[in-house]
């Protein structure tokens, strides 16, 4: 019985350790640090709407200058001592005291886990970089208000008059403004350090770029812009109904979307037989995929705006959007389905789970996160559309914000093209700007697909 | 009735052997040398000629937990197994063992229906399970899954917590009692609980192959089946490893059956009571050679090829 020992008794362990490390140092710094700036900018923030005389600033470096009631700017205000130098000197020193522990443990992490030194240091600095040139602005900001302050002391003319319009009707940009630099930038850093602090596959400077990218686009671009509505004159014009707009109708598209497209990849992929029927739907809707959208957008008028009646509503163009991305949504979701190894429906079977149990518990959890990747880079192909909300007749001109699913609406890419088909070379260039908005708005999406691919990939 | 079925092998072999082949004897007399030229005249009897099974006497009075009778799996066209009849005995382990690709796997999976989730996968034959027969489509395949528990080859722990690992079964399946102590039992059984049990929030995956495979073993029996399926449950284990778990499975028949898949003929040997030989022929078709005692199997075979296989000369 010296019979056929399997050599492979003695290949022993083969340990598939998931790292899934408990909160750690590098963590906790980011996240302090993204805290303390979130409470810098909400106070900024306050300063500024407290301060009388926020009005409508150009900053650029220590000079200041106030544009007054009639338009005219009054600029070359006399910079007192020393305020220069101090704009830069004071956000290092403030910052000296994070990037100090960030390095060292970057330095430590690097020993221990064997990322390149460089590459971490990199990062750091990348982290630590839009935090000292926020911190730069914010002192700016101070300043400006003391020049406000100045001005009205010298009396100079309307200084305090654009304080009516900060609170009337553009004050909708303090919201956005709220949003994305007391909200939005802190959180970019947060998941940033999450994301970086955990061990990633490759360390990668694809996100600190995407955000310095942003931060560059916010400091060059006029605020105003982002909170303006639509005007005749492209320097009073801006692109807040688009943006809200296309969030608006994003946002139903998803829920449509997502839902139905993950239900039908489910009930394709675990439950079809696999026979015509099933082959024929899995061809129709590649084939779907592949459809030029302005056909969609025929269907979406006749189906939605003519015969369901939605007019040119967010809800019309968000049930067309959705059925052009129902199809990406669904193979991507096949595609992440299959990425569940049929050993773990075999576990679970063998437990005595029904169909349903071994969806509902395992397949859809393992899953999801390449689902939810797959929706993003669908929406991201979505938000850029144009041809089929043309066709639906969405609408390029509204000054007001959507507050029912069945009102006018207009999309950033409409808007786009609107303004590029005018024959204005001023409103080119809002176009430019728009483009660059929504090209950092994708940007974000398509980052944040990858960082959720790379967070919640399994290793079987 | 288990009995009736098992009579047409009765046979005028003695029993030599005590009731419980694996507690009582390695030290049987070696067969007559002749026996093996001549298997018809001898011991055991063909239930088929055509298919040159050949059975031992059971040597003990014994309850079947199942009865195969003509079992064949198809993969689409192609049939996996040929008309195997074959009982399996209750609160025993019974081992298959056979070459690669001789339909041990295929056997195993039909006994709890696992093949049902295979497309164009198909079996015949009658399966006896409580007065039922198993295959029969009117038969709920996730009950009698629940009832007929399986340990796979490859390790495969749900990438979720050791406890929820082997809580899933039995949550699903309505159990309402004390979870932390079922989940503990069961653990304990498996030999894990001292290992794990101070990181049962530790995800499943996180563990050696060795404490994965127990782990598979816990999520089993954790739903309390009749019967325990294991295909090659050693087969990416360390010695140590393998020792456990073959511990774990003699622990596990006092209360369970068991039917495992081996290639290790001292494992069959060390932890099984009966042995069933499959082979394939030039067809790649999957038939009985020989069933009866571990003991009887080992020592005594009635078919030239069992004890080729078994003492490694076969191929
Ligand atoms: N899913 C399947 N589809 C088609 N054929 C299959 C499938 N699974 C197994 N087979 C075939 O069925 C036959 C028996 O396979 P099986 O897995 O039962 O062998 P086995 O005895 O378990 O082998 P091993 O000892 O290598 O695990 C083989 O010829 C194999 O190619
Ligand atoms: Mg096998």
């Amino acid at each position: 019985m010296s019979a056929a020992t399997p050599s492979a008794q003695l290949t022993a362990y083969a340990p598939r350790v998931r790292v899934r490390r408990g909160i750690s140092v590098g963590f906790m710094v980011i996240a302090l640090l993204a805290i303390t700036v979130s409470i810098l900018m909400l106070g900024a923030l306050i300063v500024e709407i407290a301060v009388d005389g926020a009005a409508r600033l150009f900053t650029d470096g220590g000079a200041v200058s106030v544009e007054a009631r009639d338009g005219s700017i009054v600029s070359d205000l006399p910079t007192p001592e020393g305020m220069g130098w101090l704009s830069w000197v004071l956000p290092i020193a403030i910052l000296l005291p994070f990037v100090g522990p960030r390095v060292v443990h970057s330095v430590a992490h690097g020993v221990v886990h064997g990322v390149p030194r460089v590459a971490e240091r990199l990062m750091g600095l990348a982290v630590v970089a839009p935090v000292a040139v926020f911190l730069h602005i914010l002192y700016v900001r101070f300043e400006s208000a003391y020049f406000i302050e100045y001005a009205k002391a010298v009396d100079i003319d309307g200084a305090t008059g654009n304080v009516l319009q900060l609170f009337g009707e553009a004050s909708g940009f303090q919201v956005v403004r709220l949003v994305i630099m007391g909200i939005g930038l802190p959180l970019a850093l947060l998941l940033m350090g999450w994301f970086w602090s955990h061990r990633m596959r490759k360390p990668s400077l694809l996100i600190p770029a995407i955000l310095i990218g942003a931060w560059i686009v916010y400091l060059f671009m006029d605020p105003w812009f982002l909170s303006s509505y639509p005007s005749r004159s492209p320097s009073g014009a801006g692109i807040f109904s688009a943006v809200t707009g296309t969030f608006y109708m994003m946002t139903i598209t998803a829920a449509i979307a997502f839902p139905l497209g993950v239900g039908a990849a489910v009930y394709l992929e675990e439950y079809a037989r696999r026979n015509w029927f099933s082959r024929m739907i899995q061809v129709n809707i590649s084939n779907l995929a592949g459809v030029p959208s302005i056909i969609y957008g025929l269907l979406g008028l006749q189906v939605f705006v003519r015969v369901l009646e939605f007019e040119r509503s967010v809800l019309a163009g968000a049930c067309t959007m959705a059925l052009l991305v129902m199809p990406i949504i669904i193979v991507s979701a096949q595609e992440a389905l299959r990425t569940v190894p049929p050993s773990m429906r075999e576990a679970a079977y063998a437990v005595g789970a029904t169909r349903w149990q071994v969806v509902r518990h395992h397949v859809l959890p393992y899953a999801f996160g390449g689902m939810l990747t797959g929706n993003i880079l669908a929406m991201s192909r979505a938000i850029g559309e144009t041809a089929p909300l043309i066709a639906i007749g969405a609408l390029t001109f509204i000054a007001f914000l959507a507050d029912s699913p069945t009102d006018d609406f207009t999309v950033m890419p409409i808007q786009i093209y609107n303004w590029v088909a005018r024959p204005q070379a001023g409103f080119h260039e809002i176009a430019a700007s728009a483009i660059i908005v929504l090209m950092v708005i994708l940007l974000l999406m398509n980052a944040a697909a990858i960082i959720m691919r790379q967070r919640t990939r399994t290793d079987w | 009735m288990a009995r009736n079925f098992f009579t047409v092998m009765r046979s005028s072999a003695p029993s030599s052997t005590a009731a419980r082949p694996s507690s009582s004897s390695r030290s049987t007399a070696p067969p007559p040398p002749n026996m093996k030229e001549a298997p018809a005249a001898g011991v055991g009897v063909h239930l088929d000629p055509s298919l040159e099974a050949v059975r031992h006497d059971l040597t003990e009075d014994i309850e079947m937990a199942l009865e195969l009778r003509e079992v064949s799996a198809f993969y689409g066209t192609f049939q996996a197994v040929d008309k195997i009849s074959l009982p399996i005995p209750k609160n025993r382990v019974t081992a298959l063992i056979g070459p690669s690709g001789c339909g041990k796997s295929t056997l195993l999976r039909c006994l709890n229906r696992m093949n049902d989730l295979i497309p164009g996968a198909r079996v015949e034959g009658e399966i006896r399970f409580e007065e039922r027969n198993l295959i029969d489509p009117t038969v709920d395949a996730v009950e009698v899954r629940r009832r007929i528990g399986m340990v796979f080859q490859k390790p495969n722990p749900f990438p979720k917590s050791i406890y929820e690992n082997v809580a899933f079964g039995a949550r699903i399946n309505g159990y309402s009692g004390d979870m932390d102590r079922l989940v503990e039992d069961a653990l304990r059984r498996a030999a894990l609980w001292d290992e794990v049990k101070d990181e049962l929030d530790k995800s499943g995956l996180a563990l050696s192959g060795g404490q994965q495979q127990r782990l598979c073993i816990a999520r089993a029996i954790a739903v309390q089946p009749e019967i325990i399926l294991m295909d090659e449950p050693a087969s990416a284990l360390d010695p140590v490893a393998t020792l456990k778990i073959e511990d774990l499975m003699r622990e596990l028949a006092e209360h369970y059956t068991i039917v495992v898949v081996t290639h290790n003929m001292q494992q069959a040997g060390r932890v099984s009571d009966y042995t069933a030989f499959l082979l394939a022929g030039e067809e790649r078709v999957g038939r009985l050679v020989e069933f009866g005692p571990t003991q009887e199997i080992f020592t005594n075979p009635l078919d030239q090829r069992t004890e080729d296989y078994i003492t490694g000369r076969y191929g």
